[in-house]
């Protein structure tokens, strides 16, 4: 299997306190990866460090691109639609206003989001809010797929869905990496990977 | 040609969020409008306070458009937009915007005011304009929070409005050459080119400065592509 994402050494310390210490992961096309541990493990310091959004002290990340992140906080404009939001991201993925319409509401009646609510993003619930995220991920049909606990506040509905889609961006050759720590959902995934907290925090020093 | 529609789609993203932003649009107007009314009778300088409300009120809607979208600004250059993109989009939106500001106010300000040159009136209240997007870009991608941009916001145009004669502080400060050109506009005679070009290189700078501020903020390492898997 053609690795697609590999993270090779990667280290990371806030202050003190070492989140990261000399990871190693590859993902390869096709696999879907569940990233788990405890709270503070550094799951989605990882995750941010391999979008390219955060750097590491040391180690390399190499990657395929288009890379699609779906932070846990979605960051989000309040005051625009999900439309609008869909043209913004899709004109910097290269696609034109048409397009990113097209494929944009295409993956998010996947996850029944109200295409028929044109409200803005304030309006939304926080549910709704985190299709618009995940659907802003995979605008660009990403070769990399990275998801920090992307179903917070979906109905049981879209939960069962998004699992689901799981299998379908395996068959995409979609490499995807989910933090989770819903365990009920491990067998849905190829690989379980748990990141161990660093002994550092575990001693107490640095923040809890 | 791909450049210009990707800064004008950002320049129409903000107009729309800011259109909807109907309190802060109101303000925007009611600042300056408030600081040259409160002059307006029976003090000739007048225009120079409404002026400077106006370097406030464009100044804190560019400080805001840039600190609020932190994290958006972010992951809209992991989607494939370069910072000078965003920087120049906003720019894009708000330029225009304080320029019809500038205008309304030269308008109000030739009937309440009648000044001796009201077209170098309103080439001064454009220069505010103009010269308050970058600063407030500038101060907006290099102070960590909001708090600290406000403040900076207010410490500056602060000291603008309480100098009122060309001291070296006064000189240092972004709206002194706008402010000049105002004034040359209360009187019959005037120098113009000096303050002139205080304003633009001035404008050059903040721009700069902002683009050099806004770089590590929004910056996404680019991966180069995989070549040996390894496990953990």
């Amino acid at each position: 299997m053609n690795a697609r994402l590999v993270v090779s050494g990667v280290s990371k310390c806030f202050g003190p306190t070492t989140i990261l210490d000399r990871v190693d992961l590859s993902v390869g096309a096709g696999e879907v990866m569940a990233l788990t541990g405890e709270n503070g493990a550094g799951k989605s310091t990882l995750l941010r460090i391999c979008a390219g959004v955060l750097a590491c002290d040391a180690g390399v990340v190499r990657a395929d691109t288009p890379i699609g992140y779906c932070p846990q906080e979605a960051g989000l404009f309040e005051l625009l639609t999900a439309e609008e939001h869909l043209v913004m991201f899709g004109c910097g993925a290269g696609l034109s206003r048409r397009d990113a319409l097209s494929r944009g509401y295409g993956i998010l009646a996947e996850f029944g989001y109200p295409l028929h609510e044109r409200v803005v993003v304030r309006d939304l619930s926080g549910g709704t809010r985190q299709k618009l995220n995940l659907a802003l991920a995979l605008l660009p049909n990403p070769a990399v797929l990275l998801l920090d606990e992307p179903y917070q506040g979906f109905d049981h509905g879209t939960y069962v869905n998004f699992w689901d889609h799981c299998q379908t961006w395996r068959q995409q050759g979609i490499a995807v990496v989910v933090v989770t720590h819903m365990l009920a959902e491990l067998d849905r995934v190829d690989r379980v990977v748990e990141l161990p907290a660093h002994p550092s925090r575990a001693h107490g020093r640095g923040r809890s | 040609m791909r450049l210009i529609r990707r800064v004008v789609l950002i320049a129409e993203m903000h107009g729309r969020d800011l259109i909807r932003r109907r309190a802060a649009l109101g303000l925007l107007i009611a600042l300056p409008l408030s600081f040259y009314l409160a002059s307006a009778r029976g003090d000739r300088r007048a225009p120079v306070t409404g002026g400077i409300g106006m370097a406030f009120a464009v100044s804190g809607a560019a400080l805001f458009s840039i600190m609020s979208a932190r994290d958006v600004d972010q992951r809209l250059v992991l989607a494939g937009y370069r910072p000078v993109e965003l920087l120049l989009g906003r720019l894009g939106f708000l330029g225009p915007l304080a320029l019809a500001l500038a205008g309304a106010f030269t308008a109000l300000m030739a009937i309440m005011s009648s000044p001796a040159r009201i077209g170098i009136v309103g080439l001064g209240l454009a220069a505010v304009s103009l010269q308050a997007v970058p600063f407030g870009l500038a101060i907006g991608a290099a102070v960590p929070r909001e708090l600290e941009g406000v403040l900076i916001v207010i410490g500056v145009i602060g000291v603008q409005l309480a100098s009122r004669t060309a001291t070296a502080v006064s000189k240092a400060l972004p709206f002194y050459g706008p402010q000049r050109v105002i004034e040359a506009g209360l009187e019959h005679n005037g120098a113009l080119l000096w303050p002139t070009m205080h304003t633009l290189g001035y404008g050059v700078v903040l721009l700069i400065a902002a683009r050099v501020f806004i770089a590590p903020r929004v910056y996404v390492r680019k991966p180069s592509p995989p070549e040996q898997p390894a496990d953990l």
